[in-house]
């Protein structure tokens, strides 16, 4: 498929995005439709360990997962549902193990439509397995194991194709660990477009002959690892001004999923996502105060000012007092859902919104910047050089460090004031020639990351 | 759009404690006094390689014996930096990049003399078997190299009998595992197994990830690390006696 850059946005202003509407709805699986006017959760687990021993025993523990979401979806009367299944590495090294969960999953779907009428869709990411031991292998034997899991598992059941993708991963691990903007401007902007632009046209590709969703990516593998060691307030490994530096340059990076074919959902656990939507118009999926099961952050409720599909990132299955965790989660998501769709229904969806997004608003530099009204701005930053995938994510962080250095009502330590000068100072002194800027970080980084193979992103 | 005051709906408890003190002041309080020594720790807590290198020379040049300056000037210098990263005054990358010259500065002294340093102790890291994810490694290497330990990193995806190879070839004080994926992290109970069935009776300090002090606790080596950075602390209490007992006393907080 061919490669289209987004020039434009799909909103004319900000406040035009709200929950549970996309300009461009997308419909899947079992008479679903995503962002046409309501939300829908979207439950996500994982297999308690012991359950990855055999095939026998993997498909046997999703399919009480699934029955079990499912089953509590209509004890409470809700009326749609989609589950993610993020493969565990034996769903994906072996194509037909995915295959068979998906199938089993989809069949209980199937009878839960049939018999109540519940909308629902089974989106399968598969691992991003390309790689050896010691170094990322981006292209090759891997990626061909890869593109069979993704043609058994839309063969066989699921609905929207997902992946966490890692390009560029090996040097963003060295440069956020070193402050090095630069660095990740390189890795997240640049090696991760180049590695999506490959990936996501396949993805799309298979996607098209099998009839199914090719839905999004996330920059989980490089954005969140710096949301996560950024960590709560008062923890001290990387200033939250830098995490949310990063997660600015990966807006462009995960947009070129929709640029090489995919129509949305995007993926949960790309924070980013709201800039997405903000240019492409295609619906996403979101997670926060009902991700707390995976980990925290410090914008829960704001992050699902303008969600599509509402998520609890992954849950390890087993019992709690309530139920299994996926019913405990999923009623969970699906209540706010119900909440966001009164909302909706009522035309109170912009008080909402509203509500949500101040209620974050100035907990946290990354809840700042990711406010829909200032996540639209970093979205106009990147369209204005949409063709540059450097200089589009150079945008992004430059937008972003204007944001903060221009931020009314946040209070930011020192420290974060400190890390936010030093990137704009830094991202000042950085080349405007996407040519010269790619050459010197080749020339670098070839030097100082010994894991880094450049014939991975066909370099 | 509606924006709202954010008293009493939230606290930014890191701007409200923050220290008044800057970086450069409070190290500026912890140098050593020593004119040869003095700009290698200014130099380490810097991140400057080149710079600690100079110092180095300087100090070789009026006589200073290379191998003791790796404890006089360059450990001095990095505890000054891993100081001021518990006091929460510095953040990771700085302690990463100090950790980075020292290095250097331990290479070049080693380089300029026919002896052998004397390290704290060793210890092994691995990555669990078939998890590629490895930054909670490098960051948990990194902080026991800054300590004064010397670590035998394994990488990643480490197969279970690599692990005890290590162990029974090295000798280590203990071993730290990291794992992401609550799937890769039935490794450290593999490799538990095989370090018991030997005869080994070192701890297994584990964290990472979906990886918890629940988990952790069912092997009987096992050690619960919240934190990258309780792993030299716990090295620290190795030495200082500590048994796995001791360290579970002090480390699981749940």
């Amino acid at each position: 498929m061919a490669i289209k850059r987004f020039t434009s946005m799909a909103y004319s202003e900000a406040d035009e995005m709200v929950f549970g509407n996309a300009k461009l709805p997308v419909k899947a699986g079992l008479d679903l439709e995503i962002g046409a006017g309501y939300t829908t959760a979207e439950v996500n687990y994982a297999p308690r360990p012991e359950a990855g021993e055999s095939m026998e025993k993997l498909v046997n523990e999703y399919q009480r997962i699934t029955k079990d979401i499912m089953a509590r979806m209509v004890q409470v009367g809700f009326p749609s549902v989609v589950l993610e299944t993020e493969h565990v590495q034996q769903m994906t090294n072996n194509p037909s193990w995915g295959a068979a969960v998906a199938h089993a999953q989809k069949t209980i779907m199937e009878e839960y439509h049939e018999e109540y009428g519940i909308k629902c869709a089974l989106r399968h990411t598969p691992g991003d397995i390309r790689e050896h031991k010691e170094f990322m292998q981006l292209r090759g034997d891997k990626m061909a194991v890869v593109m069979e899991s993704f043609e058994q598992i839309a063969e066989s059941g699921a609905d929207l194709l997902s992946i966490e993708s890692m390009g560029g991963k090996e040097i963003f691990d060295y440069a956020v660990l070193r402050n090095d903007v630069p660095g990740m401007l390189y890795a997240i902007g640049c090696l991760g477009t180049m590695d999506m632009d490959y990936l996501w046209q396949e993805i799309s590709s298979v996607a098209q002959k099998k009839g199914v969703v090719s839905a999004g990516d996330t920059d989980c593998a490089q954005a969140n690892t710096a949301m996560f060691i950024a960590g709560g307030l008062l923890d001290k490994n990387l200033a939250h001004t830098l995490a949310i530096l990063a997660r600015a340059i990966s807006a462009p990076r995960s947009l070129a999923a929709y640029e090489a074919g995919a129509v949305g959902p995007g993926k949960d656990c790309g924070y980013e996502n709201i800039i997405v939507k903000a240019i492409s118009g295609m619906p996403m999926s979101f997670e926060g105060k009902t991700s707390t099961c995976a980990h925290s952050d410090v914008m829960g409720n704001l992050i699902m000012q303008c969600c599509d599909l509402w998520s609890n990132e992954s849950v390890e299955y087993h019992g709690e007092f309530g139920g299994t965790t996926v019913q405990c989660w999923s009623e969970s998501l699906n209540y706010d859902c119900a909440l966001m769709n009164t909302a909706l229904k009522s035309g109170n969806e912009k008080i909402l919104r509203d509500l949500l997004m101040a209620s974050d608003r100035f907990r946290d530099p990354q809840s700042y910047v990711l406010a829909y009204d200032n996540a639209y701005a970093v979205g106009e930053a990147i369209v204005k050089d949409g063709e540059d995938i450097f200089l589009r994510a150079k945008n992004a962080a430059i937008a972003c460090c204007d944001t903060l250095n221009n931020a009314d009502g946040l209070e930011m330590t020192k420290f974060e004031l400190g890390a936010l000068a030093k990137a704009t100072a830094e991202l000042d002194a950085i080349t405007s020639e996407s040519e010269t800027f790619m050459s010197e970080c080749m020339e670098r980084f070839s030097k100082e990351v010994p894991v880094f193979k450049p014939e991975n992103y066909a370099l | 759009m509606l924006i709202v005051d954010k008293e009493g709906i939230l606290i930014r408890y890191n701007v409200k404690m923050e220290k008044s003190m800057t970086p450069e002041e409070a190290a500026a309080e912890l140098y050593p006094k020593e004119e040869l020594y003095k700009p290698i720790a200014e130099a380490i807590f810097e991140g400057e390689e080149d710079d600690v290198i100079e110092g180095l020379e300087a100090a070789i040049a009026a006589g200073k014996d290379p191998i003791a300056l790796i404890d006089d000037a360059l450990m001095v210098g990095m505890k000054v930096v891993t100081d001021l990263y518990d006091q929460g005054v510095i953040f990771l990358p700085n302690v990463m990049m100090s950790a980075d010259a020292m290095l250097d500065g331990i290479e070049f002294c080693k380089s300029q003399s026919t002896e052998t340093p004397v390290q704290k102790g060793k210890v092994v890291c691995m990555v669990a078997e078939g998890d590629v994810h490895d930054i909670g490694k490098s960051i948990v290497a990194a902080l026991l190299r800054a300590n004064g330990y010397e670590v035998i990193d394994l990488g990643r995806d480490v197969p279970s009998a690599e692990a005890l190879a290590a162990v029974k070839e090295h000798e280590p004080l203990m071993m730290t595992g990291t794992a992401l994926m609550t799937t890769t992290m039935y490794a450290f109970k593999e490799v538990n197994d095989l370090l018991v069935e030997s005869g080994i009776t070192m701890p297994f300090a584990c964290g990472g990830g979906a990886v918890n002090q629940d988990f952790v606790s069912t092997y009987s080596l096992g050690v619960y690390g919240e934190e990258a950075a309780d792993a030299p602390k716990m090295a620290d209490a190795i030495l200082a006696g500590a048994d796995i007992a001791a360290l579970r006393a002090k480390f699981h907080n749940h």
